[in-house]
Parts: structure tokens; sequence; C-alpha cells
């Protein structure tokens, strides 16, 4: 067993189970147990089934959690049931290995810097061969991928090699700060990076942005505890080496929890590397609405006419900030956000991508893609990437991270259907 | 970050700590006065966990109070009521009322009425939802308790037998019997949680499949009693229920998830959504910031570290003991865990006593003391600060869920902290 299992395994035992005082208050948020009878609910799998395990895994329902973490923001106990779920599903992994080929996916699908990696030089073959169904479907029948589920798009343009190639930004007027962009602001979701960088440099900042990889969130997930711990403190290494002091950004909501607190409680890392730069990094529009509200920088927003839905991620919830984007958003004069009211939109990371969770996944994000349809069939909002992916498939609206909207209400750029 | 930050805008901010009845229903008023409220929740509120009636006094020293209005003079003045008035519970009712609309409550009358509870007790309160309204207790009403195999916190044989020996206070009883239906909520399901069952009666296809099952086993001239479960999202599933079954029903609170209390919840949260009040859920509370006695910020621990919210007001809403507000250690020393307030007994030891079914245990009197306006007192009896209100469950002096007062002692200070807060400004 390694440390990173028995950190697991230990932490099962002492968890915040006593704090449970089975109010269900979980059972009736969850959006699974929502909407399928295999999963009985992150009560039954964790604090009630938490006693009978003894280190060992007896319920394989457990499988069907898709640590989208609303139980624990919920808990008005503060029972950190997500997190629990989690750790006994790593366990029941390493007990239990799953089949080679759905083994062998998971280490894939959790892999993003090198899926991206791989997708960028040949980006349009990448790209028509994903949308290839038969191939889907013969990639579904042998590792488990599941056809109909959201892919990104490959872009031929790495965010490091539009930083060699773009013209010198503005001089700064105010301090560095340095910019987060995740795997997928790297390689995938890079017009999300540019254009979080073009702001702040539009506000005044001198943006660094240091070499980096992965944080560990996809692998974490997927119960490869020891790839994820090495992962999250190399990226940590890479965003202190220019500066020890100075605030991270990040457009990659996701990436952002699983630095401030992900990490630290589900893989019980304690480096004080990783609390330097947890207690530093601020999700983007967190970062902007404290420096709007601060009356420090007052941004010239254009009019823009606009009915913009907003589904926060259940990895942004879970950061017990509110939802900074959507009164970001609608700083923004003639702004009007609808927001989903919905927990989740049911691809929880890399959950929906699995051909046996694919069902259960569209059925969680049914209601956002409703929501989403019946506001604005053009434009919708939403903080990190995959969620992006799962709800333009399941919605056919294009939608973007919300700095997307305040790039172009400042003048920045023009190219959003608006 | 240390010391509150500063804010761009004029309008005076608020912060809500607490999202149960008393927190959203400060914050929701608070919004209508143009104030920018940041409501700050470690997680849900316990109004979803409650029978989603409203409760303004239904016990006093032991017996049944028909006129709750006219009780509140006979309260010791200890009493959190003494301090919030008959006005300001009237007025919170009426304002949760509104919120809530005809859909979700009933009129609000001006007597308590008695309802069957899940274990067929009689419980009296002053307002209960549309579909509960048939299960008001009269003499010689013929009753058919009708359960759901699938829904096993409900027992129809017990709530039956029970209510059918209980006699009324005004004499006579209810003609009660009892029966089931076996009716899954959904495939290969065989035990579903009340939510569950209740968002599967929101579909067209399940209400039709559970109309056929209770016409079944209910009887013409019987009014049936339900678990509730009659559709969450859908207000008016019991409506349609009722009116296709062609008999009065009647929903019977269960123990949580509570169908009822959840419906209420759902529908403040609405507001609160669509009043922009800023919620901050999955965030605790650590302390308070001041200059002297004005609070000028709370200090919330989220993800990641400390956060302070530059505040000119704070509501203190936070529940009582069963939320963690106020906890007692192994020492028997009581204290208000989020803030450090002045609580009104400090040893727990001569307030527990060891009679599990006896008399209430004193303990939970305990609390937070306010002056008229809502403001936390010290242990002189001076306001500890302009600028700290306290509403709902932490205020000492009531135990509520003996004498039935929760929702109105909730809704009662949240109005008179709002008023004081709002003070000399026009009303909206």
């Amino acid at each position: 067993m390694t440390d990173d299992l028995n950190h697991a395994r230990d932490e099962l035992m002492r968890a915040s189970l006593d704090h449970c005082v089975k109010c269900t208050i979980c059972e009736t948020q969850c959006p699974v147990a929502r909407v399928t009878p295999l999963f009985p609910g992150p009560k039954f799998v964790g604090p009630q089934a938490e006693r009978f395990r003894h280190g060992e895994s007896v319920d394989e329902s457990l499988d069907y959690c898709s640590g989208c973490g609303i139980c624990t923001h919920v808990c008005p106990q503060g029972v950190k049931i997500a997190e629990l779920n989690i750790m006994a599903k790593a366990v029941m992994k390493a007990d239990q290995p799953p089949p080679v080929m759905k083994g062998l996916r998971d280490q894939v699908i959790s892999r993003t810097t090198v899926m991206g990696k791989a997708m960028t030089p040949v980006a349009p073959v990448a790209n028509a061969a994903l949308g290839i169904g038969l191939l889907r479907k013969a990639v579904e029948k042998v590792v488990g991928v599941a056809s109909g589920a959201p892919m990104p798009t490959a872009r031929t343009e790495t965010l490091r090699a539009w930083l060699r190639r773009r013209p010198a930004p503005p001089a700064a007027t105010r301090e560095p700060i340095v910019f987060f962009h995740g795997c997928a602001g790297g390689y995938f979701e890079v017009e999300t990076s540019k254009r979080t960088i073009e702001v702040l440099e539009h506000l005044g900042f001198q943006v660094l942005v240091p070499k980096q990889g992965c944080c560990g969130l996809a692998q974490q997930s997927n119960g490869l505890f020891e790839n994820a711990r090495t992962s999250v403190l190399d990226l940590c290494d890479a965003l202190r080496s220019v500066g020890k002091e100075l605030t991270i950004v990040s457009s990659s909501g996701s990436c952002t929890g699983m630095l401030k607190h992900e990490a630290h409680h589900i893989l019980g890392v304690d480096d004080p590397r990783l609390l330097d730069v947890g207690a530093r990094i601020r999700e983007t529009s967190e970062f902007l609405l404290e420096l709007f509200e601060s009356g420090e920088v007052l941004p010239e927003f254009r009019r823009v006419e606009a009915t913009i839905p907003y589904h926060q991620p259940c990895q942004v919830k879970a950061q017990g900030m509110g939802m900074p984007a959507l009164t970001l958003m609608e700083m923004v004069p003639g702004v009007r956000v609808v927001e989903s009211g919905q927990p989740c939109c049911g691809i929880a990371g890399t959950y929906g991508l699995k051909e046996e969770k694919y069902d259960i996944a569209q059925a969680v994000g049914k209601p956002v893609f409703e929501m989403v349809k019946a506001t604005n069939p053009d434009l919708a909002t939403c903080d990190t990437e995959t969620c992006r992916w799962q709800i333009e498939k399941g919605s056919g609206v294009r939608t973007v991270h919300p700095i997307e909207l305040l790039h172009f209400a400042l003048g920045l750029s023009d190219d959003l259907p608006l | 970050m240390n010391g509150p930050v500063p804010r761009r805008g004029t309008a005076p901010r608020t912060v809500v700590v607490g999202a149960g009845l008393a927190g959203l229903v400060s914050a929701i008023l608070l919004r209508r006065h143009g104030h920018q409220v940041v409501l700050v929740a470690k997680g849900l509120g316990g109004l979803q966990l409650s029978q989603g009636t409203i409760d303004v006094l239904g016990r006093l020293d032991g017996r049944l109070v028909d006129d709750p209005w006219a009780a509140f003079d006979e309260l010791p003045d200890s009493h959190p009521y003494r301090r919030i008035g008959v006005e300001a519970v009237r007025r919170g009712v009426d304002v949760l009322a509104g919120l809530l609309g005809p859909d979700l409550l009933a009129p609000v009358g001006e007597r308590n009425q008695l309802y069957p509870t899940a274990v067929g007790a009689l419980r009296p309160t002053l307002v209960v939802p549309p579909s509960m309204a048939a299960g008001a207790a009269r003499d010689g009403r013929r009753i058919v308790i009708v359960g759901i195999d699938q829904v096993k916190d409900f027992h129809p044989e017990l709530v039956a037998g029970n209510l059918a020996r209980t006699e009324l206070p005004g004499g006579g009883r209810l003609q009660v019997r009892h029966a089931s239906i076996d009716l899954g909520a959904r495939p290969g399901e065989v035990d579903s949680s009340p939510v569950v069952y209740a968002r599967a009666l929101d579909q067209a296809h399940t209400r039709e499949k559970f109309v056929r099952a209770v016409k079944a086993v209910a009887e013409p001239g019987e009014v049936i009693g339900l678990p509730a479960v009659l559709g969450v999202d859908d207000p008016l599933a019991w409506a349609d229920l009722q009116q296709r079954i062609g008999q009065p029903v009647f929903e019977i609170a269960l123990q949580p998830p509570s169908v009822p209390g959840m419906r209420f919840n759902q529908a403040l949260l609405a507001h609160t959504r669509r009043e922009r009040v800023r919620t901050m859920l999955g965030a605790e509370v650590i302390g308070l910031v001041n200059e002297g006695s004005t609070v000028t910020g709370v200090r919330v621990q989220t993800a990641g570290g400390e956060r302070t919210i530059g505040c000119d007001h704070v509501v203190h809403a936070p529940g009582g003991f069963e939320s963690g507000a106020l906890a007692v250690d192994s020492h028997n020393r009581v204290s208000e865990t989020i803030f450090g307030l002045p609580v009104t007994a400090t040893d727990a030891t001569e307030l527990i006593h060891g009679d599990y079914w006896g008399a209430p245990q004193p303990l939970f009197e305990v609390g937070v003391r306010v002056d008229d306006q809502m403001r936390v007192l010290d242990d002189r009896g001076r306001a500890m600060y302009a600028n700290l209100y306290a509403a709902g469950g932490i205020l000492a002096g009531a135990i509520r869920w003996r004498e039935k007062s929760g929702e109105g002692i909730a809704l009662g200070s949240a109005v008179k902290a709002v008023d004081a807060i709002t003070a000399g400004e026009d009303r909206p």
C-alpha cells in the first residue's frame, strides 16, 4: 500500500463522521441519486457505510458517486462527505482493480496535458477523428469512453506558442501577478487563457505565465493518488518559481479548487508549498470582483444588452466563495444573468466520459441544458472547461468562460454573439 | 488578508449569518430595502428539515393554546416574544405568506388547529400548506391513512391506531382506519426516500398510477391522509391528485427529508436568487472585525483561506444547539461557537436532568439575549455592538419544539432586526 492510500485509509477511520446528524440534506441535493437508483445517495455510501468499512471496501454502489462534492457543499454540520467517498473509492479501486481496459482508460482520460501535447500538432486530424461516429463507437466498445461524450477541440496553437508570438503587452501600471492556465487552458481552451491575460493586462497588471503542468485533479478523481500528488507538487513549484508573494489567478475553476483545498483534504498533502499556493490563488472572477469592489480599479464597460445563462460548476461551488462571476457579469450595463440553480452539469471532471456513467451524466445535466437553451440560444457561460464542453454538447449553445463576456464588454473583442 | 474589504457602491451592506428561516427572510427583506446582502452559511439551512407549517405558539405550561396571539402576555419576561411583540410576529408571518404564495400556504388564521403527525399524535399549529388543510382534526371526521409500501418511514397502522384512540380537546374522536398501496417510485427501487417519491409524483405518468392505487383503497366519504410526498417541485401536484382521486386528501409531514419543508426552502432560495442576495454557501463564519462598539466586517473561512467581508450590519441567525451554533463541551461549558457571544448560562451541569422522557431540559432555553431591536446584549444587559443583531434559534428563553414557536420567533425577530437596520429609511 502506498503512502497516498494509507492517508485515504487512515482518514476514513477518523474523518468527520461524528458530526453527521443524519439530517439527509445531502441526500436531497445529490444530483446523481436524483436520476438513478444505482446510487443510493451520499449519506448511505458515506457516513452510514463508513461504519462498516474498517478499511475494507464493501459497497460497490460507491463507484457511481461522481465526486461532484455537492454533498459536502450543502452539509450544515461540516461533514466532508464527498472527500470521504472519493477516498473510499480510491481504496476500493486498489482493492478491486477495474478490468484492464477500463484501468487504461482512467489513466488516459486523467492526463489532459498528454492529450493536449499529442493532439495539438495534428489538430485537424484529431478533431476529425473525434467526430467520426464509427471510430467513437469502436473506442467505446474497447476502452469504455462513451461515444456521445463531449471531447475537447484540439487547437493548432498552444497558449505558450501564442505568448511567444504575440506583440509585447502594454507597460504594466500595477503589480505583477501569476497566471495559472491549467492543462485545458494551455492546449484546448486557449482562448479563455488569452482573454484572461488580456483583461488583466488591460487593467494594468503584469501577467507572469511560468511553464507549468497539470494539477492532478483528474488523476485524483480516478483514484490515481500517487500520480496526483506528484503532479500537484510539481505545479506548486512551477507557480512559485516566479515569485513567492504574488497573487495567482486562474480561469480553470476546478483546478483552482484542487490547489485551494482538494489536494489537501483528499490526497492529504500537507506540504507548505501547496498550502502557500492554495492561500494565494484566486479564481478569475473572484479576483476581479475583489478588485473592483476595493474601488481601486473601476473598469469602463460598454453597454451589452443580453440575457446570459450561467452555470456555476460543482467544483467551483465547493470553494465556498458564492457566485462572483454572476455579480461581475451584471456589473456590465445591460447584462442580466440567469443562473442555472442546478448542482452539477453531470460531467464532474471525467465521470460523464465513461461509457457506464454516460447516461447518468446526461440525465444530471438535462436541466442545465434545458435552461441554457431556453435562456439564450447563442451564448452561455460557465467557469470550467469540461463543464463547458458538456453544456455545449448537451445544449448546442456556445459556452464560454465569464471572462470572455468581460473581455467583450471592455471592448477588447467583438466576436461574441451579443 | 486582514481588516474589512473596502467596497464599491453606497448602499449599506449587511452580512447575514445562516440560511434558515430567519436568515433567508432577513436577507430578502433587506434586499427589498435596497441594501447589499451577503448571506454566509456553512450549508443548507434547517428549514427543509421542518414540517412545513408556521408555528407561533402551540403549547404553554403543558396545555394547548387556542389563540396564540392572546397568549403572548402570559409568557415570562425572559421569552423572546416579550422583546419581539405580537405586531412583529404578525408582520413576519404575513411576509412569509407573501413570499410563499397561496400555492404553498393556506390563509393565515387566528386560531391554532390540530393536525396528525407521522406517529399519529395531534400537533397544534397556526398555518399549514393547502396540502395539509384537510387533515385538521374534527369530531367524527372519517379518515383513511394510506401508506406506501416503498416509503418505509410511514406506518399507516401506527398513525391510524393512535389517532383513533385520541380524544379531541373539545371532546369527540376521529374515525380512522388504515390501508396501504404498493407502487414503486422508480423501477427496481423497493425503498424510496420521500424526496425521490415526491419527484416521481411531479411526473404525470406516475401520478396516473398513484391515483388508481389510492382510489382502489379509499371508501366514499373518507378524507385520505398520505405521507407528505405529493410532489416537490410542482406545488400543485397534491391538488391535481386530489382532483383526480375525487376525495379530499391531506399530507402528513415525515421525519427528514421533509418534503413540505423542502418546498418552503426551495421557494425562499428562489427569492434570494431573484433578489440577488449574494450567498456564500459552504463557507464558515469564524469571527468579527470591529472598531470599538461597531462591527466593520465578518471573518469567513473558505477553501484556500480566510476572507473578510466588510459590512455595516450583521444579522446573526445561525440556529441553536441543533446547528452547532450553541454547544456544550465535555466540561459542561455552554458557549456560542461562532463569535463567542455571551450566553444566558455557561454551566450546563444543573440544566440537564437524566430523565430522558421527563420534563424538558432547561438547557434548551439557553441562548443569546437581545434588546427590543434584536441587538445582542452583554452580561450587563447592554448592546455589545451598535450593529450586531440576532434572530431565530440562537435567541434565549424558549424551548421551541416544546411550545411550537420556532417559525414565529424566527420570523418576528427577523422583521425586528430588519426594522432596526433600516430605521429612518422609507419602507419599500
